[in-house]
């Protein structure tokens, strides 16, 4: 009889207990990294006395946690892309909106100033249109300049978000630390039965620290879990947490770099992948640099063409005309690890050629090499980087001003300045030359019909370009220049001097002159303001194929294109973490309408158990009454 | 597959999440009926957005250089016509002045009428557009271009001629220079041109002149020699006697390709000389006329020095009016290549303005069709929500 107490004894508390797990798992249906603990119930050992074994009851085994770590794993890595991918989308988004449909105002402004052009050429004279002109090349000043400090503004955001996640980083590799040595004192405690719910937290800290950085674990032995970032970069072993710190960048100082503080000078930036984090670290260097060294690239251009248009004309005052826009040069930063001062100089000789592209400048085994900073593939160049064999390559020339030591390194940034450094050189509505250099006339005594044409410049830098030369017929087929030379005539030739060109057309008269001379005093010539509203379709970029209009069109289609590509991206992801959740949730979920039905189960077990003892004690007392009757 | 509560409500959410942010979208592109206002949403699209925008601002420009152009081209069309009726009237002063009938009087108040045309001429030559600029000095358009002075006038202005780009690639002069105007008119009759010797003492009067023969003139330099009132001889710069025959009045006399009529009576000893034409500026015509009737009102002896006088500035004259009118048709032909092109460009900008709402306005029939579907699914997913949440087995449970 005492079986039957014990064994219902033993029923009601392994139902009570089975009772109370699932209370728990009802109380934490909406705990995140609750794992869904599951009662263990065995039977117990029977005694045996020889006869038949009669069962002693059931206990309770374990309690269960619901995991599965393949799962869990899925959901760290894809919580990693989601979290890379969301980082991205935050800043491919806001340089969709800086950028926009119109370049930041760039397009508009352009265009204005183009138009601008051709008013100051339909009034070359007019005070007015000159003042519009230089208002609107004042705007498109302004659209890069803003442009510019906005896109830089998110560089100085990823600065800020690089600093919060390391902190975000550490204070949760500290926790798991803690977590870690805890659940191994509990474990051995309790007899190797685990802390479920200290595995909860931990596990919970692991996948919060997934969406940080992309992360890869292992479990030891003991229960610890040993979390790494990059290449095997150890952020927790065991209970020892190593902290990431941040290092300036070794060309830029003010551009934070990802660093262990096992060794804090030097950066892990390059190993960091996926989370926020890394998708911090992608937003600069595939969307945030790339953007202003575009812009960058478009305001060199505009500079380009518009310099070298307005050098070849004369001003109001009759001198050739300056500068319009000024623009910084390219920049070229010695590594804080270089162990000589060697500098580089980088100038630009061909805009044609130029890239948005960085490079990298190494020195190493007493040659050099050059390669493209984003990508790390080798650039061809030529020279030896000394001021009379300089380095060449796209455009750029290198000099330096030594011979580095082995294994220095040189950034070469050629457009990253241009788009914030952008500016009107011109102050004086006079200095606008919207007259051509040269003009030219035929004597007043020809009798030829031969006429002459207006002349172009074809080298603004020669020094003689506004002296007055003269074409003189020695014979219909003959001229000499200056009086000096016979040179054989084609009608419509080009005849070149002192960095000018003309054509002389037709058939001239033996003693026929035609005069070249500087344009001074023709201030109502609107040739050079007519050729430099026409640079608004002229190739200046990608050797000339491509307009400075051109480049903004193809910066808005790059911008958008990326934006829509980490856009897909991302649904895509999201679609994937959510699957990765689900199937995580399949396992370690609360289901109440489970949790519901193992309660009725329970309570029903629970019933009939203490029914069982009821009916033993019932059985009991009949037994004793029995006893107490026939003696009494 | 296990399905717990707390994640059909997440997934729910996040669903929610999409489908209002979709049915915003498309809401955003309804009520601003523009297609996308980020790059991302089209990113071709917005490219090619941007070159059109460009091509439109630049096709408005060529509207408004046109339109720069035509009042410029306008002005001096005034001009030249103006020009055109001031020689006219010169013309009749010097027909007039040589109608044989005129007496000294008559002659000073001809030679103080077409002083007075020189002057209006001057004028016409410095003509000033509405910002003060002066239209006939090519590139020097803020210095006077025209002074007179004693032998006509001098030309202060350059040969630059502005152009107007009123189409890709199509550019046209917006004016024409004072020198092209009013100095480049050849002499004579284009070719050549006959002046009488001053000295002639006959009454020889020098008539039509044409350019003959297959090789057309020589472009040499000959004189017409009277070797008697009857008789001539053409000699060559070089003094070789090119030809020579008897002459009668209104004889026709051909050399060198050039053939000259003289009427009238030559003394022995007179002579004309055969030039190829040269330049000349109108104001020296015009001066050489007024000093000729000027000598003519004073000594009446010099009558066959004045005709051939009147006679030779006639021919310039002509070839003045010859001149202005080639330019003026040239300006009408520019006049009418500006609002040819003028039409071309709005209609390109129609078609230009087309292309952009194409790519940027909303399709609006799908748009409205996709709001009603994804408004259909946002109300369905809110439905299938409720209904399953409502689902629980503890509602059984008594």
């Amino acid at each position: 009889m005492s079986d039957v107490f014990g064994i219902s004894i033993s029923a009601l508390q392994a139902y009570q207990t089975a009772l109370a797990v699932t209370s728990n798992n009802i109380a934490n249906a909406n705990t995140p990294g609750y794992a869904k603990e599951s009662i263990d119930l065995t039977a117990a050992v029977p005694q045996t006395d020889g006869s038949a074994p009669i069962g002693a009851g059931v206990q309770v085994a374990s309690i269960n946690r619901a995991f599965s770590q393949l799962a869990e794993n899925q959901l760290n890595t894809s919580q990693s892309s989601l979290g890379q991918l969301n980082s991205l989308q935050n800043y491919t988004g806001q340089i969709d909106n800086i950028v926009g449909t119109s370049a930041g105002g760039l397009s508009t402004a352009l265009q204005n100033y183009y138009n601008a052009w051709s008013t100051v050429a339909n009034d070359p004279t007019s005070t007015a249109a000159r003042q519009a002109l230089l208002s609107q090349a004042q705007s498109v000043a302004s659209a890069f300049a803003s442009t510019n400090t906005q896109l830089q503004g998110l560089n100085s955001s990823v600065n800020q978000g690089i600093q919060q996640d390391v902190t975000q980083i550490n204070s949760i590799g500290t926790s798991i630390a803690a977590l870690n040595q805890q659940i191994v004192t509990a474990t051995a405690n309790a007899g190797g039965q685990p802390p479920n719910d200290l595995i909860d937290q931990r596990d919970q800290l692991v996948s919060n620290l997934s969406q940080l950085v992309g992360i890869s674990t292992t479990t030891d032995s003991t229960g610890a879990v040993n979390v790494f970032i990059g290449n095997g970069q150890a952020l927790v072993l065991n209970d020892k947490a190593t902290a990431l710190t941040t290092v300036g960048n070794q060309f830029n100082a003010s551009q934070l770099e990802v660093a262990s503080s096992a060794n804090p000078t030097v950066s892990i930036s390059s190993q960091v992948t996926g989370g926020d984090l890394g998708g911090l670290l992608a937003s600069r260097t595939q969307a945030v640099d790339p953007a202003i060294n575009q812009l960058g690239q478009i305001a060199i251009a505009l500079n380009q063409s518009a310099n070298a248009q307005q050098n070849a004309g004369l001003d109001l005052s009759g001198n050739l005309g300056a500068n319009l826009f000024s623009v910084a040069g390219p920049q070229a930063s010695a590594s804080s690890n270089n162990s000589d001062s060697t500098t580089a100089a980088v100038s630009i000789t061909n805009v044609g050629a130029l890239t948005a592209n960085n490079y990298l400048l190494s020195y190493q085994g007493g040659a050099y090499s050059l390669t493209n900073a984003a990508t790390g593939s080798a650039v061809a160049f030529a020279g030896n980087g000394t001021a009379g064999n300089p380095i060449t390559a796209d455009g750029l020339s290198i000099v330096l001003s030594g011979t580095p030591a082995n294994g220095d390194q040189f950034l070469i940034q050629p457009t990253a300045q241009a788009a914030g450094s952008f500016a009107v050189a011109l102050t004086g509505t006079s200095q606008i030359a919207a007259a051509g250099a040269i003009q030219t006339s035929a004597g007043g005594t020809n009798t030829g019909s031969a006429a002459i044409s207006s002349g172009t410049v074809v080298n603004a830098a020669n020094p003689n370009l506004l002296n007055t030369a003269t074409i003189q017929f020695l014979s219909p087929t003959t001229y000499s220049v200056n009086g000096a030379g016979s040179f054989a005539y084609t009608s419509g030739g080009n005849i070149a001097q002192n960095g000018w060109q003309v054509q002389i057309s037709g058939v001239p008269a033996t003693g026929d002159t035609f005069t070249v001379q500087s344009n001074a005093g023709g201030t109502g010539d609107n040739r050079n303001a007519l050729a430099s509203a026409n640079l608004q379709t002229q190739g200046v970029l990608s050797n000339g194929t491509v307009s400075v209009n051109g480049a903004v069109s193809s910066l808005i289609t790059g911008i958008g294109s990326q934006a829509q590509q980490i856009n897909t991206a991302q649904t895509a992801q999201t679609a994937i973490n959510s699957q990765a959740q689900q199937s995580v949730q399949s396992v370690s979920g609360v289901n109440l309408d489970e949790e519901a039905a193992n309660l009725l189960q329970w309570q029903q077990a629970y019933q009939a158990s203490a029914q069982a003892l009821s009916i033993a004690n019932g059985t009991f007392t009949f037994f004793m009454d029995s006893i107490n009757g026939t003696y009494s | 597959m296990r399905v717990t509560q707390s994640l059909s409500q997440t997934q729910f959410l996040s669903a929610l999440d999409s489908l209002e942010s979709n049915l915003s979208q498309t809401q955003n592109q309804i009520s601003s009926g523009v297609n996308f206002t980020t790059p991302s949403q089209d990113p071709i699209a917005a490219g090619a957005v941007n070159n059109y925008d460009q091509a439109l601002s630049q096709s408005k420009q060529y509207t408004a250089n046109g339109n720069s152009a035509q009042t410029s081209l306008q002005t001096e069309d005034t001009a030249l016509s103006q020009l055109q009726s001031q020689l006219q009237s010169l013309r009749s002063l010097a027909l007039e002045a040589n109608s044989g009938t005129q007496t000294g009087e008559d002659l000073s108040a001809i030679a103080e009428q077409a002083t007075q045309i020189q002057n209006s001429l001057l004028s016409l030559a410095n003509t000033q557009d509405g910002n003060g600029q002066y239209i006939f000095s090519g590139f020097a358009t803020q210095t006077q271009p025209f002074s007179l002075t004693a032998t006509g006038a001098t030309y202060a202005g350059d040969q630059g001629q502005n152009q107007v780009q009123i189409a890709p690639g199509q550019t046209l002069a917006s004016g024409d220079n004072g020198d092209v105007v009013f100095n480049q008119i050849k002499t004579g009759n284009g070719t050549f041109t006959v002046t009488a010797n001053a000295a002639n003492a006959g009454s020889a009067l020098l008539g039509a002149t044409t350019v003959t023969g297959a090789g057309g003139y020589s472009g040499k330099t000959y004189s017409i020699n009277f070797t008697a009132p009857n008789a001539y001889q053409v000699v060559d710069s070089l003094g070789n006697v090119v030809t020579s025959g008897a002459y009668t009045s209104g004889q026709t006399i051909t050399f060198g390709g050039a053939q000259v009529t003289l009427t009238g009576t030559p003394a022995t000893g007179d002579s004309f000389s055969v030039t190829p034409s040269g330049n000349q500026s109108l104001f020296t015509t015009v001066q050489n006329l007024v000093n000729a009737m000027q000598t003519g009102a004073s000594s009446p002896t010099a009558v066959p020095g004045l005709n051939n006088a009147v006679a030779t500035a006639l021919n310039n004259i002509d070839q003045a009016i010859s001149q202005t009118s080639t330019v003026q048709a040239s300006v009408g032909g520019r006049l009418n290549t500006i609002t040819t092109q003028q039409s071309v460009q709005t209609s390109q900008q129609t078609q230009l303005q087309q292309s952009i709402s194409s790519l940027q306005s909303p399709d609006y029939a799908s748009a409205i069709t996709s709001l009603d579907s994804q408004n259909t699914t946002l109300s369905a997913a809110m439905q299938a929500y409720t209904l399953t949440q409502g689902l629980s087995l503890f509602k059984y449970i008594q």
